[in-house]
This record gives C-alpha cells, structure tokens and sequence, in this order.
C-alpha cells in the first residue's frame, strides 16, 4: 500500500483525469489542490467558464447530493465549499473579463427581529459552493435592507429566513413591498426555515420553500436555468 | 455569514493532510463505502465509569439479607428429582430433609464467597469477541426463549432454524450485541432431542462471538460441553470459561432436577451458570419488592452455593428477573416501577456478596414494536444500565413477553444499546473534552461548525443512530413517510444481505459436524 500515500502530479494527468480528481479533491475540501488543478486547466487553455462548470460545479454538485443523503457531515461540507472559494477566487476575474454567462447571484438575509442564522449561513456557503455570488446580509434585516441590497447588486434571487413563527410572516411584508414597488417579477424569492412549509411560501407570495441547504441549491438552479430559457426565447 | 468567516484554518486536524489519487482512499467513493457501513466495526463489552444508582441503605441490604438467610433456614428449598444433588447438599453442611433442604444461617454466602469468582472472562473463539463478566463490564446478549418470531412481512409464526440463524447472524452483525446469546428463538421445526446440536452449532458457525449453552437436559448440557472442547480444546475449556448458560430457579422455591441436572454439567467443566429465580411477582413471589427480593436471594444463593459444592471455584452469576402482573388478568408486565425497584436492590445485594449480577434487558410486554413497546423496553433499560448489570440478557429483540423475537425489534433495541454505551464513557475531562481550544478559536457571535476542534471530532462527537429520522418533513415523506419499524425492517435486510460469515478452522467445522452428524445417528428423533 506504499503508493498511496505518494505525491500526486497534477500535471501527469490527462485532462479527464484531472477533472476526476479535482471533484475528489473538492470532497476532501483540499483547497491548495484545487487552485493548483484549476490553474493547470487554465494553462491548458480552458475558458474559464468550463473549468466553474466541469471542474468545480460539478464537484460541488457531488458534495451537495452526500450531503443530502447523509453521507458528508456538516464540517466536511464547509471544508469543501472553502476549496472551492479558492478556485473561485482565481476564475472570478478572469470570467468577468471573458464575459461568462453567470451561475447567479443571490442576496440573502434573515428577517427581521429574527437573529438565527445557522441554517442561513449553511444555504449561502452551499450556494457559493454551487458557483452562485451570494451577498449575505446576515440577521435581523428590515424591509429597506432588503430593497438597498437589491438595488445595490441586482440579484436574481432573493433568499430570506426565518426561525420564529413570530418573525416568518415578515416575508409577506417584504413580498408585498417588492409588488408594491412592481418589482416583485424581477426576482426569484426563496424561503426557508424550520417553522415554515410550502404551503406558507404559497401565502406569502414566494417561488419556493427551501427546506434545506441542498434543496436550496437544487431550486436555485432549476429558476435560474428557467430564466435563461426565457431569455433565449425571448431573444429568438 | 461569509465564507470568511466559515474559513478553516490552514491545516486543520480533522481535515486530510495530503491527496490521495483516485481510488486510494480520498473521494467520495471511498468516503461512501466507509459510511455507508460496508466494514464492521464491533464494540467492545461496555466498562462503566458512572457509579451505579443505589437505592437501599445499609440497613435495608442487611435486612433483606437475613430475611433471606431465615428463609434458607426456617422454610428451606425443595430439591426435586435428583438424589445425587440431596447428597452433595448433606455432604456440605445442608439439612435435608426428603427433598427439602434446609440451609444453616450464612452457609451459602459463605461457600460463595470463599470460591466463586468475583468477575471471570468468557472467551469467544475471536479472542477480540471475549468478554469480562462482573466488576464494572456489562455485556449486552439478545432475546433468549421465544417459540416465536416475528417481522413487518410475514407477521407472528413459529420460529425455524433458518429464523434462529438469522437472529445469530443479525447479533454478530450489530456492534453494540458483545455476545451472541442462547436461544436467540426456539427452533420448533426441529426434534426437540437433536435440536440444541444445531443451536449450539449456528452459534459456533455463524459467530466469533461468545454464546450460552444448552439446558433443556443434562445430556444436551454434556454435548454443549463436547462442542466446545472441539472449539477451544479440552484443556482450554477446563481452565477457562467459554460457556455460560441460564440455570433457572423454579419459583417459589425449588429446585428442579432439569435444572440441578445441567448446573452440575457446567459447574464440573468450570463453566458458568447464571441462578436466576425467574419471577412474575404475585403469583411465583410475594407482591413487594421486598419480598421478590428476599426469596430472588434466598433461590439464587442456594443455587450458587451448590454449583461451588460441585465444583469450586466454578463461575456463577446472580440472576434476577422479576416482572410484574396485571391482577385483572395474571399476564406479566413490563417497564413497570416495581421491578426496575427489585432491579436496582438485586444490584447491590450481589455486589455485596461479590458475584456477577444479570437482570433486565428490552423488556415489554407490546404485540408489535410500537411506542409500548419502546417506552417499556427503555423503561427497563435505564435501570439495566444505571443499576450496573453485568450480563444482559435480552438486551434486544424482546417482544410480547418473551413469547416473541421480533427482527424489527431487535434493529431498534440495538439501537438504544448503542445509545446506552456512549453514555457509559461519562463526561470526557481530558483536555481534548475540555474544548478551551474551540471557545477561544470561536469567540462570541460565531458558530464552531468550521473550527479545528470540530474538524477533529465531529465524526465521533455525537452518538448517530441508524434508525432515528431526522431529516426535514419533506424530506422524510419524500422518502415513503416510514415509521421506525418500517426503517429497521430494512436495516435487518440489508444487514442479512452484507453478512459475512466469520472464518473457522475447517479441521475444527469438520470436528464438529462429524460430532453431531454421531450424535444425530444414534437415537431416533423424538420431540420430548
């Protein structure tokens, strides 16, 4: 059993190889691995938007469907989405300079008088690790915190939690203002947390009920692959 | 939150140092196949750091005991059907009188406590399977006895064979079962004078753990004995313990000749007996805890003292079980206070004489594993495991009464089981368990999810349990809303399907069946 413990080449392995690698790499949250594998592929002359898509979205969609069937435990999974961040760090500039069509960006926040956030801060690394840019806007965020940010990053989703049955119907509230303000259509609204289910997301006006981090994830690319296609057909 | 603030440290102990190609070890399909439980890992016997819940004072034990000692000597214990036992007894001081026999004041604790071992090893044919018997270990065994079995497929039938080597496989199968048990379920489809050949053998065959011995019949006591010979050795098995079986005391107050018959079998091989005055309080015992207690210790030290008179310094067990009944219909109860009450008192009264204690298990008296049958089955545990019993049969699988081994049951006890010996390890101190390092790293407002000492232990932090549900609503009815017993049904056929039979010496496999083809050959089948 002597090789297994050997140094790895990154370099000695056909491109396929080392996409397969990156993917166990990413799972083992080796961050150092994948900036090494990530700039090998762009040396290679990867767009840098194949190397988000083959390399690490998909290594990441492996992470998220373990951890949704019990397999990775929670610690694991941000040990992942840390490696992952550090490709990211190096694709980042150069998909904005080659245009790249985008995962998606999300801003995210719990709702106001409500100040748990475990499981929010779980949804915004998840979706990070997805490849989604998430502005995080932490806790306890009234209504106006919530349209500077959007006004601010022009996201595609808005994402809001909510532990308390005291503070979840506050979602209505900042649903309602979005419509108000005929904004409402512009946005995917998702929301989660423990006391809620689909029916209360129906209530209130949201896209969907999240009902945890993977799911999150899974519902954020079904909406954003939907408004891609309604460009497309809007545009043809 | 940000990733920042999820950052985890450079090198964190928990995570992987260094890469591993494709197929070594990193990756999810290794991590899959070591979590999805493809290589049994077996516990160990549990050895208690929490001191046993005492509920008699001083003056209460010794108020018991010479209540005890009166009946031993005012009332005396019939020994029935066995003229060789009536001498041994007179041989050693008793006064016997026809079958009765009358027991000077203090005579049985003290040829206990001159021989008997306080705590003794029984070796299992895996030497790592062996387990330590009294002092502060306890070793949980399946049910022992049921004519029936059950599952959420076929329903309640006779148990077979074939339902008897599942329960041996299941058993060595589950990590937290240190012992594979007797009468895992009375396998009625065979004849009753050749079937304990075939007990015996499953539990050698399809186990490396420790199991118990046949009692229906000295004879069948004497073949236990031969195939363990054949097993560990002649010698071995004369020095050591590899069997222990269950004598029991036919309540009130007797002895009986099966029972004297197979004792002497396995006390003159120096094999243990568990002396277990088997009691449903009310009709076999007064109604009072204190009154199952006086005659549990009266039949059990007779019956220990005579195993020493044949063969001193042969292992024994003080064995209680006591339920209680419903007056309204004679039925025996379970996971009721006033037998979890005898249990602790029969703890202590056998820690002060110095022996091994047996008693409790999964006990209930449910049709089905239900919420009667959890609630009771706890009920009884919980004493079991803070009373500080040593040997615990029953320990899973346990339904109706004992009339029934259930294999959900026995999913969802070994479960608790499992349970029940993290908690035995009590509050780690060491400055690993103090945690400093994680409340400095983390500080106020953070979470402790990301941070070093986390990485290092969340694997093995908490005790996860292989039935429990606790995924989200959805999730969970997205996955057929199944109900615990639905959850262990496919746990014990999954387990079924993965087992591997544990490796044996062939010369030895071929002894054995060599032996009991003999044994088979040489009376006809009979069914008494």
């Amino acid at each position: 059993m002597a090789d297994q413990d050997e140094e790895l080449d990154l370099r000695t392995l056909s491109d396929e190889e080392l996409t397969e690698q990156m993917w166990d790499d990413l799972y083992d949250g080796l961050a150092d691995e994948i900036a090494e594998g990530t700039k090998i592929l762009l040396e290679r002359g990867w767009q840098p938007y194949e190397v988000l898509t083959k390399a690490l979205v998909e290594g990441m969609r492996i992470v998220g469907n373990d951890f949704r069937d019990g397999i990775l435990f929670v610690p694991e999974v941000l040990l992942a989405a840390n490696a992952m961040k550090t490709g990211m760090t190096i694709l980042r500039p150069l998909l904005a300079e080659t245009g790249a069509p985008k995962m998606g960006k999300m801003v995210i926040g719990t709702v106001k008088g409500d100040i748990h956030d475990i499981g929010k801060n779980l949804v915004s690394m998840m979706m990070e690790g997805a490849g989604f840019e998430v502005i995080d806007l932490g806790i306890n965020n009234p209504v106006e915190k919530y349209l500077a940010a959007i006004e601010e990053h022009q996201p595609d989703i808005l994402g809001m939690s909510a532990l308390l049955t005291t503070t979840m119907p506050y979602m209505k509230v900042v649903i309602d203002e979005l419509k108000t303000r005929g904004m409402r259509d512009d946005y995917v609204v998702l929301v989660g947390g423990a006391p809620l289910n689909e029916e209360f997301a129906r209530e209130v006006g949201a896209d969907a009920y999240c009902r945890d981090a993977a799911v999150a994830v899974e519902t954020a690319k079904s909406f954003m692959q939907r408004r891609h296609n309604q460009l497309r057909a809007a545009a043809g | 939150m940000t990733l920042d603030d999820t950052s985890v440290p450079p090198d964190p102990s928990g995570g992987r140092a260094s890469r591993r190609g494709r197929g070594t070890g990193g990756g999810a399909e290794a991590r899959r196949s070591a979590r999805r439980g493809g290589a049994l890992t077996q516990a160990r016997h549990i050895v208690r750091t929490l001191r046993p819940v005492e509920i008699l004072s001083e003056e209460g034990l010794a108020l018991i005991e010479a209540n005890a000692d009166t009946v031993l000597e005012e009332i005396g214990l019939e020994f029935r059907d066995d003229a060789e036992a009536l001498e041994i007894l007179r041989a050693n001081g008793a006064d016997v009188d026809g079958t009765r026999v009358h027991f000077p004041r203090g005579l049985c604790r003290s040829l206990i406590q001159a021989t008997a071992p306080a705590t003794f090893t029984q070796y299992a044919r895996n030497p790592e399977r062996s387990v330590e018997i009294g002092g502060n270990a306890t070793v949980f065994a399946p049910v022992y006895g049921p004519p029936f079995v059950r599952d959420l497929d076929h329903g309640r039938r006779y148990a077979t064979i074939e339902d008897f080597r599942n329960f041996v496989k299941l058993a060595y199968s589950l990590p937290n079962l240190h012992h594979s048990g007797g009468t895992v379920c009375e396998p009625v489809d065979l004849p009753v004078n050749k079937r304990h050949l075939d007990m015996v053998a499953s539990h050698i065959l399809y186990s490396d753990k420790p199991f118990m011995g046949s009692v229906t019949a000295p004879e069948r006591a004497a073949d236990t004995v031969d195939m363990a010979r054949i097993v560990f050795g002649t010698d071995f098995v004369d020095q050591n313990c590899v069997l222990i079986s269950l004598i029991n005391a036919n309540s009130p107050m007797v002895w009986d000749g099966t029972m004297l018959g197979a004792m002497k079998v396995y006390a003159r091989a120096n094999q243990a007996c568990i002396v277990t005055p088997f009691i449903l309080a009310g009709a076999m015992a007064p109604v009072t805890a204190a009154g199952v207690l006086t005659q549990t210790l009266a039949e059990s030290l007779a019956g220990m003292a005579f195993a020493q008179m044949v063969r001193p310094g042969a292992p024994v067990v003080f064995g209680s079980f006591a339920s209680s009944m419903s007056m309204q219909s004679g039925a025996p109860t379970f996971g009721t206070p006033e037998p979890a009450l005898v249990l602790y008192g029969a703890a202590q009264l056998a820690r002060r004489l110095g022996v091994p204690f047996r008693s409790g298990g999964s006990l209930c008296g449910s049709k089905i594993p239900d919420a009667q049958a959890a609630y009771e089955s706890l009920n009884t545990l919980m004493p079991t495991m803070m009373g500080g019993v040593n040997f615990v049969l029953h320990a899973a699988g346990w339904l109706e009464g004992g009339l029934v081994s259930s294999y959900e049951k026995l999913i969802l006890d070994a479960d608790q089981l499992g349970i029940q010996q993290a908690f035995a390890k009590g509050i780690d101190l060491s400055a690993d368990g103090q945690a400093m390092s994680a409340l400095r790293e983390v500080g106020p407002g953070s979470h402790f999810l990301g941070c070093a000492h986390t990485q290092a232990h969340f694997q093995t932090a908490f005790y996860r349990s292989p039935v429990a549900d606790n995924n989200s609503f959805e999730q969970w009815e997205a996955e057929g809303a199944k109900d615990a017993a639905e959850r262990a049904n496919a746990i014990w056929k999954r387990l079924l399907n993965d087992y591997q039979q544990p490796a044996i010496d062939p010369a030895i496999a071929e002894a054995l069946d060599a032996f009991i083809q003999r044994k088979k050959a040489e009376v006809p089948d009979a069914n008494y």
